[in-house]
C-alpha cells in the first residue's frame, strides 16, 4: 500500500484494501469522521468481492458481520429485500457509517422525542442514498429508519460502527415511546449464524422483557 | 422472446428476461417443462395478452414455482396466472393494481405474494384461503381496512402493511400465532378512542335469527326457505364471553385500544352484538367496570404481549 500515514485522502481498491486501511486507522487514538467517510467512498462496490456476506432473509432485512476490527469497530453488510425497512433506531453512542454498495435506501432523520414522549415524533429530513455513497450519523445528530423503498430491486449497504453495539433502542414514531433491543447476526464472517430463538432482530425487544 | 426457445434449451429451468422491455411473454415459453424461476421485472408487460394463454395447463403451468412480474403495467392480476397450481412465489410490486381477484385463492401453493407499490383498495376475504401464504406485502397501497378473516391465514410469520390508510385492526390479527413481523407505520391509525355512534337496531329477523341461534331451535333446510337457511349460517359469535350471543347484520363497532405497556397503542375494531356488550379485549390501562372481564383479559392479553414483540414502529 503506498497510502501515507497522515490523515491523507486514502483510497480502498478492494474490500479486502478498505479493512486493512481501516485497522489501521483505527489502531490510532483520534480518528476523523471525515477520513473514514471518505475512506469508505473511495471504494468502489464490486460484488464479487461481497457476495459471499450477502446473505438475504425473504422476511426481513439481514445483517452479516464481515469484520471486528480487533474490538474498535464492527463491519457489517446489510441485505434488504423490497420493502424490507428498520424500526427508527439510535446508536448508543457510537459512530454509524452506512455506505450503498448495491441499490438505494431511503434515510428518514428524526429529532429525539421529548422526555415525556407523548407525540408524533418530529421528521428531521429524508434522501435516497444513491450506489457508493456514505451517509454517517451518530446519537448527537438523532435517530434514523432505513428502507429499502423499491418494489423491484434489492439493497445492500455497508456499515461500520464504532464502538461496536449490540443493543440500541427502537421508537415508536406515533408516541416517541423507546424500547431497548438486542441486535444479532444472520451470518458471520460468511458463515450462517445458527439462531437460538427465531425471533432476534432489531425490532424485537430482549427475551427477558 | 425466440420461437424455438423450447426447442433449443428445453432443460431451462431459470429464466431472466427483467429489463429488457417485453410488452408480452408468448407461447415460446408455454412448452418449457423444467421452468420453475421466470423473471420478467421491469418490462413493457400489462396489456391483454401479456401472458400466454392455456399458462395453467402447460407443462409451464405445471413446472412454474416462482414468477416476478414486479414494475411492469398490469391494472389487474392477469387472469392466465391463476391456473398456476404449484406457484410458490408471486411478485406484482410497483405495478397498476386497483384490487386483488378473489381467484387469488386457486393459487394453492402460494407462499410469499408481494403486492406492494400500487393501487390497492381492499383485500377480498378469499385471500385467507391460501393455506401455505407465509409473507404477505401490502405495503404502498391504498387500503382503507383488513378483512378479519386474515386471521385465518395460520402460517403467516410476515405482514407487511405499512403505507395504507388504516385507521383500525381487526382484533382477530391477535390470533396469528405464527406472525413475526407485522409493519404498521405510515397508517392514519386512530389515537382516540373512537365510538360509531350509528348503531342501526336489529330487524325482526335478525332478532328472529339470534333466538334461533342462541337457544338452539332446531331446524332442518327443509323447514325454511333455502335464503332463511343461508342467512343463519351466517351467524357470528359476539366477542364477548359473558355474552356468548350471535349477530348477523346489526352489531356494534367499537374501537378499543390494545396498550402494549405503554410502548404502542394498536386501535383494534371489535364488532359486538349489542351496545351493552363489552369487548374481551380491554386496555391494561383502561378501568375495567365489571370484575368478570378481567378473567377475559388473560387470554387477550397474551396474545397483546406476543403482539408487541412483533410490532415494528
Amino acid at each position: 500500500m503506498e497510502q501515507p500515514v497522515q490523515t491523507e485522502t486514502w483510497k480502498a481498491r478492494s474490500l479486502e484494501e478498505l479493512v486493512c486501511i481501516l485497522h489501521r486507522i483505527f489502531a490510532e487514538d483520534k480518528i476523523s469522521v471525515e477520513e473514514v467517510q471518505e475512506l469508505m467512498e473511495s471504494y468502489e462496490s464490486n460484488s464479487e468481492e461481497w457476495l459471499q456476506y450477502a446473505k438475504f432473509d425473504q422476511y426481513r432485512y439481514t445483517r452479516n458481520l464481515v469484520d471486528s476490527g480487533n474490538g474498535k469497530f464492527n463491519l457489517m453488510i446489510l441485505c434488504w429485500g423490497e420493502g424490507h425497512g428498520s424500526s427508527i433506531h439510535d446508536h448508543t453512542d457510537s459512530h454509524c457509517f452506512m455506505k450503498i454498495l448495491q441499490g438505494n435506501l431511503k434515510e428518514t432523520l428524526f429529532e429525539w422525542p421529548e422526555k415525556k414522549g407523548n407525540g408524533e415524533m418530529t421528521k428531521k429530513s429524508e434522501r435516497v442514498l444513491r450506489e457508493n455513497q456514505c451517509a454517517y450519523i451518530n446519537d448527537s445528530i438523532g435517530l434514523h429508519r432505513v428502507e429499502n423503498i423499491s418494489h423491484t430491486e434489492s439493497a445492500v449497504s455497508l456499515h461500520l460502527y464504532s464502538p461496536p453495539f449490540d443493543t440500541c433502542n427502537t421508537f415508536d414514531q406515533r408516541t416517541g415511546h423507546k424500547h431497548k433491543v438486542k441486535m444479532t447476526f444472520y451470518s458471520q464472517y460468511g458463515e450462517r449464524t445458527v439462531c437460538v430463538s427465531t425471533r432476534q432482530n432489531l425490532a424485537l425487544p430482549a427475551p427477558s422483557h | 422472446l425466440p420461437a424455438g426457445l423450447s426447442q433449443w434449451f428445453p432443460a431451462l429451468e431459470v429464466l431472466d428476461v427483467s429489463g429488457t422491455g417485453l410488452s408480452e411473454l408468448g407461447t415460446e415459453l408455454l412448452a418449457l417443462p423444467c421452468l420453475h424461476t421466470l423473471l420478467a421485472k421491469n418490462n413493457r408487460l400489462g396489456g391483454p395478452g401479456s401472458l400466454p394463454k392455456g399458462l395453467g395447463q402447460a407443462p409451464l403451468g405445471r413446472s412454474l414455482r416462482v414468477l416476478n412480474l414486479s414494475g411492469n403495467r398490469f391494472s389487474e392480476v392477469p387472469p392466465a396466472l391463476l391456473g398456476l397450481r404449484e406457484l410458490r412465489s408471486l411478485s406484482l410490486g410497483g405495478n397498476r393494481l386497483h384490487s386483488i381477484p378473489p381467484e387469488i385463492q386457486e393459487l394453492r401453493s402460494l407462499e410469499f405474494l408481494y403486492l406492494g407499490g400500487n393501487f390497492i383498495t381492499s383485500i377480498p376475504p378469499e385471500l385467507a384461503n391460501l393455506p401455505s401464504l407465509s409473507y404477505l406485502v401490502l405495503c404502498d397501497n391504498k387500503i382503507q381496512s383488513i378483512p378479519p378473516q386474515l386471521a385465518q391465514l395460520h402460517s403467516l410469520r410476515s405482514l407487511s402493511l405499512h403505507n395504507n390508510l388504516l385507521t383500525y385492526l381487526p382484533r382477530e390479527i391477535l390470533n396469528l400465532v405464527h406472525l413475526e413481523e407485522l409493519s404498521l407505520r405510515g397508517n392514519p391509525l386512530v389515537v382516540r378512542f373512537v365510538r360509531d355512534l350509528t348503531y342501526n337496531p336489529p330487524s325482526l329477523q335478525e332478532l328472529a335469527g339470534r333466538t334461533i341461534k342462541t337457544r338452539n331451535v332446531p331446524y332442518a333446510p327443509s323447514d325454511l326457505p333455502e335464503n332463511l337457511v343461508r342467512y343463519l349460517s351466517l351467524a357470528s359469535n359476539c366477542p364477548n364471553p359473558k355474552c356468548g350471543g350471535v349477530y348477523f347484520d346489526s352489531c356494534v363497532r367499537q374501537i378499543k385500544f390494545v396498550d402494549f405497556c405503554g410502548k404502542y397503542r394498536l386501535p383494534l375494531m371489535h364488532y359486538l352484538c349489542s351496545p351493552e356488550c363489552s369487548s374481551p379485549c380491554s386496555s391494561a390501562s383502561q378501568s375495567s367496570t365489571s370484575q368478570s372481564e378481567s378473567d377475559s383479559e388473560d387470554e387477550a392479553s397474551v396474545a397483546a404481549r406476543r403482539m408487541q414483540k412483533v410490532l415494528l414502529g
